[in-house]
Protein backbone atom coordinates (compact mmCIF):
# COMPACT_ATOMS: atom_id res chain seq x y z
CA UNK A 1 0.00 0.00 0.00
CA UNK A 2 1.42 3.42 -1.08
CA UNK A 3 0.32 6.95 0.38
CA UNK A 4 0.37 10.07 -2.18
CA UNK A 5 -0.07 13.37 -1.54
CA UNK A 6 -2.59 15.34 -3.77
CA UNK A 7 -1.56 19.40 -3.27
CA UNK A 8 -4.48 21.49 -4.83
CA UNK A 9 -4.38 24.55 -2.15
CA UNK A 10 -5.54 27.47 -4.44
CA UNK A 11 -7.08 25.39 -7.08
CA UNK A 12 -11.35 26.29 -7.62
CA UNK A 13 -14.15 23.94 -7.65
CA UNK A 14 -14.32 21.54 -9.65
CA UNK A 15 -10.36 21.54 -10.37
CA UNK A 16 -9.40 19.42 -7.05
CA UNK A 17 -11.88 16.60 -7.91
CA UNK A 18 -10.90 16.79 -11.37
CA UNK A 19 -7.33 16.01 -10.45
CA UNK A 20 -8.60 13.81 -7.99
CA UNK A 21 -10.13 12.52 -10.72
CA UNK A 22 -7.11 12.13 -13.04
CA UNK A 23 -4.75 10.00 -10.36
CA UNK A 24 -7.01 6.88 -10.02
CA UNK A 25 -5.36 4.77 -12.93
CA UNK A 26 -2.05 5.41 -10.45
CA UNK A 27 -3.73 4.26 -7.55
CA UNK A 28 -3.93 0.55 -6.11
CA UNK A 29 -6.45 -0.60 -4.20
CA UNK A 30 -5.90 -0.48 -0.49
CA UNK A 31 -3.59 2.88 -1.87
CA UNK A 32 -3.85 6.32 0.37
CA UNK A 33 -4.85 9.71 -1.25
CA UNK A 34 -3.95 12.48 0.86
CA UNK A 35 -5.58 16.20 -0.84
CA UNK A 36 -5.08 18.91 0.82
CA UNK A 37 -7.30 21.64 -0.39
CA UNK A 38 -9.01 25.26 0.15
CA UNK A 39 -11.81 25.63 -2.08
CA UNK A 40 -15.13 26.13 -0.26
CA UNK A 41 -16.89 23.22 -1.62
CA UNK A 42 -14.01 20.78 -0.96
CA UNK A 43 -15.58 18.73 2.44
CA UNK A 44 -18.95 18.12 0.82
CA UNK A 45 -17.32 17.73 -2.79
CA UNK A 46 -15.05 14.56 -2.09
CA UNK A 47 -17.56 13.05 -0.20
CA UNK A 48 -20.26 13.13 -2.77
CA UNK A 49 -17.13 12.26 -5.16
CA UNK A 50 -16.21 9.07 -2.83
CA UNK A 51 -19.54 7.99 -2.23
CA UNK A 52 -20.60 8.21 -6.13
CA UNK A 53 -17.01 5.93 -6.92
CA UNK A 54 -17.06 3.35 -4.26
CA UNK A 55 -13.68 5.09 -2.65
CA UNK A 56 -13.77 4.99 1.26
CA UNK A 57 -13.22 8.45 2.91
CA UNK A 58 -11.07 8.13 5.80
CA UNK A 59 -11.44 11.96 6.87
CA UNK A 60 -11.72 15.16 5.97
CA UNK A 61 -10.45 17.85 8.30
CA UNK A 62 -10.59 21.48 7.85
CA UNK A 63 -8.15 23.60 9.83
CA UNK A 64 -8.69 27.01 11.75
CA UNK A 65 -7.50 28.70 8.30
CA UNK A 66 -9.79 27.26 5.96
CA UNK A 67 -7.05 24.62 4.64
CA UNK A 68 -8.82 20.51 4.19
CA UNK A 69 -7.15 17.69 4.73
CA UNK A 70 -8.60 14.37 3.20
CA UNK A 71 -7.68 10.95 3.04
CA UNK A 72 -8.93 8.84 0.45
CA UNK A 73 -8.59 5.31 0.25
CA UNK A 74 -8.73 3.62 -3.25
CA UNK B 1 -23.66 6.33 -13.22
CA UNK B 2 -25.35 8.71 -15.09
CA UNK B 3 -25.52 10.11 -18.73
CA UNK B 4 -25.01 13.70 -19.08
CA UNK B 5 -25.98 15.58 -22.36
CA UNK B 6 -24.79 19.29 -22.22
CA UNK B 7 -25.73 21.66 -24.91
CA UNK B 8 -24.19 25.31 -25.34
CA UNK B 9 -25.79 27.96 -27.92
CA UNK B 10 -23.39 30.53 -26.84
CA UNK B 11 -19.54 31.68 -27.08
CA UNK B 12 -19.38 33.68 -24.06
CA UNK B 13 -17.58 32.86 -20.77
CA UNK B 14 -21.22 33.15 -19.15
CA UNK B 15 -21.95 30.35 -21.93
CA UNK B 16 -18.92 28.28 -21.73
CA UNK B 17 -17.52 27.98 -18.27
CA UNK B 18 -20.96 26.14 -16.83
CA UNK B 19 -20.51 23.10 -19.31
CA UNK B 20 -16.84 22.41 -18.59
CA UNK B 21 -17.38 23.13 -14.13
CA UNK B 22 -20.56 20.17 -14.09
CA UNK B 23 -18.94 18.12 -17.21
CA UNK B 24 -15.48 18.15 -15.66
CA UNK B 25 -17.25 16.86 -12.09
CA UNK B 26 -19.81 14.70 -13.91
CA UNK B 27 -16.36 12.65 -15.89
CA UNK B 28 -14.49 13.22 -12.65
CA UNK B 29 -17.24 11.00 -10.83
CA UNK B 30 -17.05 7.92 -13.71
CA UNK B 31 -20.70 10.01 -15.72
CA UNK B 32 -20.84 9.34 -19.35
CA UNK B 33 -20.80 12.86 -20.93
CA UNK B 34 -21.82 14.74 -24.30
CA UNK B 35 -21.27 18.52 -25.01
CA UNK B 36 -22.60 19.81 -27.96
CA UNK B 37 -22.30 23.07 -28.88
CA UNK B 38 -25.01 24.80 -31.46
CA UNK B 39 -23.57 27.38 -34.40
CA UNK B 40 -23.80 30.40 -31.31
CA UNK B 41 -21.87 28.18 -29.24
CA UNK B 42 -19.52 27.12 -32.04
CA UNK B 43 -16.76 29.87 -32.03
CA UNK B 44 -15.61 29.19 -28.37
CA UNK B 45 -14.10 25.59 -29.59
CA UNK B 46 -12.00 27.60 -32.27
CA UNK B 47 -8.23 26.70 -31.61
CA UNK B 48 -6.94 29.63 -28.61
CA UNK B 49 -10.41 30.72 -27.51
CA UNK B 50 -10.78 29.24 -24.49
CA UNK B 51 -7.00 29.81 -23.49
CA UNK B 52 -8.39 33.48 -23.62
CA UNK B 53 -11.19 33.03 -21.37
CA UNK B 54 -10.65 33.97 -17.86
CA UNK B 55 -13.48 35.17 -15.02
CA UNK B 56 -12.82 36.52 -11.67
CA UNK B 57 -12.87 33.34 -9.07
CA UNK B 58 -13.19 30.86 -12.05
CA UNK B 59 -11.34 27.41 -12.09
CA UNK B 60 -8.77 27.26 -15.29
CA UNK B 61 -11.00 26.72 -18.03
CA UNK B 62 -8.57 25.07 -20.63
CA UNK B 63 -7.67 23.05 -17.35
CA UNK B 64 -11.32 21.52 -16.78
CA UNK B 65 -11.43 21.08 -20.82
CA UNK B 66 -8.65 19.18 -21.43
CA UNK B 67 -9.76 17.27 -17.71
CA UNK B 68 -13.32 16.29 -19.82
CA UNK B 69 -11.10 15.46 -22.51
CA UNK B 70 -8.92 13.01 -20.18
CA UNK B 71 -12.13 11.29 -19.02
CA UNK B 72 -13.61 10.18 -21.98
CA UNK B 73 -15.84 13.33 -22.41
CA UNK B 74 -17.23 13.70 -26.02
CA UNK B 75 -17.27 17.16 -27.03
CA UNK B 76 -19.14 17.89 -30.36
CA UNK B 77 -20.04 21.14 -32.94
CA UNK B 78 -22.91 20.88 -35.15
CA UNK B 79 -21.96 20.81 -38.57
CA UNK B 80 -24.28 23.72 -38.96
CA UNK B 81 -21.95 26.03 -37.35
CA UNK B 82 -19.67 25.56 -40.20
CA UNK B 83 -21.27 27.74 -43.09
CA UNK B 84 -23.41 29.68 -40.11
CA UNK B 85 -20.05 31.05 -38.66
CA UNK B 86 -17.93 30.78 -41.43
CA UNK B 87 -15.48 28.31 -40.00
CA UNK B 88 -13.81 25.20 -41.20
CA UNK B 89 -13.15 21.98 -39.43
CA UNK B 90 -9.83 22.63 -39.44
CA UNK B 91 -10.73 26.14 -36.87
CA UNK B 92 -11.39 23.90 -34.51
CA UNK B 93 -9.79 22.78 -31.05
CA UNK B 94 -7.99 19.06 -32.06
CA UNK B 95 -10.41 16.22 -30.43
CA UNK B 96 -13.25 18.30 -31.33
CA UNK B 97 -16.04 15.85 -33.77
CA UNK B 98 -18.55 17.92 -36.07
CA UNK B 99 -21.72 15.90 -36.09
CA UNK B 100 -25.29 16.38 -37.26
CA UNK B 101 -28.24 17.06 -34.91
CA UNK B 102 -29.89 13.30 -35.72
CA UNK B 103 -26.75 11.97 -34.60
CA UNK B 104 -26.51 14.04 -31.02
CA UNK B 105 -30.05 13.12 -30.81
CA UNK B 106 -29.56 9.78 -31.26
CA UNK B 107 -26.44 9.54 -28.78
CA UNK B 108 -28.33 10.81 -26.18
CA UNK B 109 -31.64 9.10 -26.24
CA UNK B 110 -30.57 7.81 -22.88
CA UNK B 111 -29.31 10.85 -21.04
CA UNK B 112 -30.56 10.86 -17.47
CA UNK B 113 -29.08 14.49 -16.79
CA UNK B 114 -29.34 17.56 -19.04
CA UNK B 115 -28.32 20.98 -19.07
CA UNK B 116 -28.53 24.01 -22.16
CA UNK B 117 -26.43 27.09 -22.10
Amino acid sequence: MATKTLDTLGLKCPQPILKVATLVPQMNPGDILEVLADCESFPKDIKAWAEKTGKTLLFCNTDADGKHTAQIQF
Amino acid sequence: MAKVAITVNGAEPVNVFPPFILGSSAVASGDDLIIFFCPGGAPAMVKGVIEKMEGKGLPNLLELYEGVRNLGGKIYVCELALDAKDLKKEDFRDGIEIIGATTFINEIKDATITFSF
